[in-house]
């Protein structure tokens, strides 16, 4: 199951990176190549690049990308350690499972709105949110049940 | 309740809840408080991510590793080792002169540390430089980085204010040129004071095949500048043109780059952006509370009730991001402060760009800054030195440091010469 993840996740991200890269080329193309530029490319070339933030966002919590402060952490005792880190994952899971409910919610509104150029419904773009909070929350749990199972090493 | 909002963010960062993240649960719980629909919060965060300009931000990372993989440090301080390696303390030169180099690749500090440490400190101590001081002299060279242009701050201030990039990416230029001048004359001090070694002289050919190794990745900075200043390319276009040159360059030049290693290197730099990314999103509903609060009002009316003059106004700006500097990462320090900070120095009249310059340059200081600078915990750790020894072998790189930052803020012209000369 957890490789499945990571593969939908990282295979969502190399999609959504080649597809803004190929949106904002096919731009640059049009600019300097056609008579002009179709007005599409940017909020493709936006809309891509959200989507990779947001299924980068997970892989980049499994592999210890986000930046955080070690000043009173690297003081304490290993129980300590080890009860500050459920804590954080907890609160982490608490903070990206509202996020995720209230993206939902956040869809339903963008349905009626069409995105300017492309003429797709705004959901389609923010459904992004809830996968972002999709990619948070499951990694965090990842991150607890292994805090947790350090009691019995 | 804006009490509430910074207590929360300061307990999460002091128990280790990773920067983005403080500022997401201290926001939720100002929302959850003030009782505002819940909604706000992927509302602004979509709003913070969907910006165009902020797609640069991955182009350049990715640019830059790329070309990283393919041996590019490697060749860089080889290069600068050719030219510098007969003056006394050469590796250090070397080091200094990558650093600069390199800044037009990587544009974040860290990174530059990271990736230029990892070959020059186990060097230099090889050749009996010590251990402290070779570790500063790579933590100090890296601040170079993100001053000199592609710089991931300065677009990120671009991107809050409004300012041209290519303005701000110009503006750039000569301070961080200064700053790596002056951190080679502190280096070639300390170098011929403890009598450290040199290499004999290196043959014009020898200089001539490094220049040749490192042209390619050179003339990537070039493209990337005088397409954004001359008006050929955005940010984000020229961002994307270096992805592309990068890949050519790699597969067909430097031959190291094939379809296993660039789906590998795609993904660890969009790894790198989703984590600047979710700080971006959550410091956009981060910043909306401060403004529907009025703290930046409050904040003007105390610096400029403190006083009118613009010197002080800057002074006491220089001490505030240099202390919030050393324990906050560059970039939510910027997302966080540089709006706010920018409204009251543009009272006392100073130019937004030269402010943005002044702005970058203390925060990258504060990355040196003992005793938390994040740079040299990197570096100590690279040289398995105690953070002690290295915060003390920096302090002299650290003094040439403020002694730019005093120029920088006291003559714009430093600053707005380059903006000027080429894009008014």
């Amino acid at each position: 199951m957890k490789q499945l993840i990571e593969k939908i996740l990282k295979a969502g991200t190399l999609l959504s990176t080649f597809g803004f890269i190929g949106s904002t080329l096919i731009q640059i193309y049009a600019r300097f190549f056609m008579d002009s530029a179709p007005s599409w490319t940017e909020e493709a070339s936006r809309f891509f690049f959200v989507y990779a933030m947001s299924f980068a966002a997970g892989l980049a919590l499994k592999d210890n990308y986000y930046v955080y402060l070690d000043v009173l952490y690297a003081k304490l005792k290993s129980p300590a350690r080890r009860l500050v880190d459920i804590s954080v994952h907890l609160t982490t899971i608490a903070l990206f499972m509202v996020l995720g409910i209230y993206a939902i919610q956040y869809v339903v509104l963008g349905i009626p709105e069409k995105s300017p150029s492309l003429g797709f419904p705004m959901a389609v773009a923010f459904v992004s949110m809830v996968v972002m909070s999709l990619s948070i929350v499951i990694y965090a749990v990842y991150e607890l049940k292994s805090s947790l199972n350090k009691k019995h090493d | 309740m804006i009490s509430v909002l910074i207590v929360v963010f300061l307990i999460c960062l002091l128990l280790r809840f990773p920067i983005a993240f403080s500022l997401g649960l201290s926001c939720l719980v100002y929302v959850l408080l003030k009782g505002i629909p819940l909604i706000i919060l992927p509302a602004k965060m979509y709003s913070g991510i969907d910006v165009f300009i902020l797609l640069s931000i991955p182009g350049f990372i990715l640019s830059g590793n790329l070309m990283n993989h393919g041996g590019l440090t490697e060749k860089i301080i080889t290069f600068c080792n050719h030219l510098m390696g007969h003056i006394r303390g050469g590796l250090a030169l070397a080091n200094i002169g990558a650093s600069m180099l390199f800044a037009g690749i990587s544009g974040t500090a860290v990174s530059d540390t990271a990736s230029i440490g990892a070959v020059m400190i186990p060097a230099m101590k090889k050749e009996g430089y010590g251990a402290g001081f070779s570790c500063a002299v790579t933590a100090s060279s890296s601040t170079v980085g993100p001053i000199i242009p592609p710089s991931v701050p300065m677009i990120i201030a671009a991107t809050l204010s409004g300012l041209s990039v290519g303005r701000l990416f110009l503006a750039g230029a000569l301070p961080g040129f200064l700053l790596g001048l002056g951190m080679m004359v502190v280096a070639y001090y300390i170098s011929r004071k403890k009598n450290y070694p040199k290499h004999p002289r290196s043959s014009f050919k020898q200089i001539a095949l490094g220049f040749l190794d490192t042209f390619w990745s050179l003339l990537m900075t070039f493209i990337i500048l005088f397409g954004i200043i001359g008006g050929v390319f955005t940010p984000t276009e020229a961002s994307i043109i270096a992805v592309f040159y990068a890949l050519v360059i790699g597969t067909f030049v430097y031959k190291r780059l094939n379809f296993k290693n660039i789906g590998h290197i795609v993904l660890d730099s969009m790894k790198t952006s989703a984590s600047l990314m979710v700080l971006v999103g959550f410091a956009n509903l981060f910043g909306w509370i401060l403004l529907t609060e009025r703290l930046p009002q409050a904040i003007s009316e105390n610096i400029l009730g403190f006083s009118q003059n613009k010197y002080m106004v800057l002074l006491l700006i220089n001490i505030l991001l240099i202390f919030i500097g050393t324990f906050m990462e560059t970039i939510a320090a910027l997302l966080v402060l540089f709006p706010i900070l920018l409204k009251v120095a543009m009272a006392v009249e100073v130019d937004p760009i030269h402010f943005a310059v002044i702005a970058v340059l203390n925060l990258m200081i504060g990355l040196t800054t003992p005793p938390v600078g994040v740079c040299l915990f990197v570096s100590s750790s690279i040289g398995k030195v105690s953070m002690s020894e290295v915060s003390k072998a920096s302090l002299p790189f650290l003094a040439v440091s403020f002694l730019v930052l005093a120029l920088v803020t006291l003559v714009p012209e430093l600053s707005l010469f380059l903006p000027r000369l080429f894009m008014d």
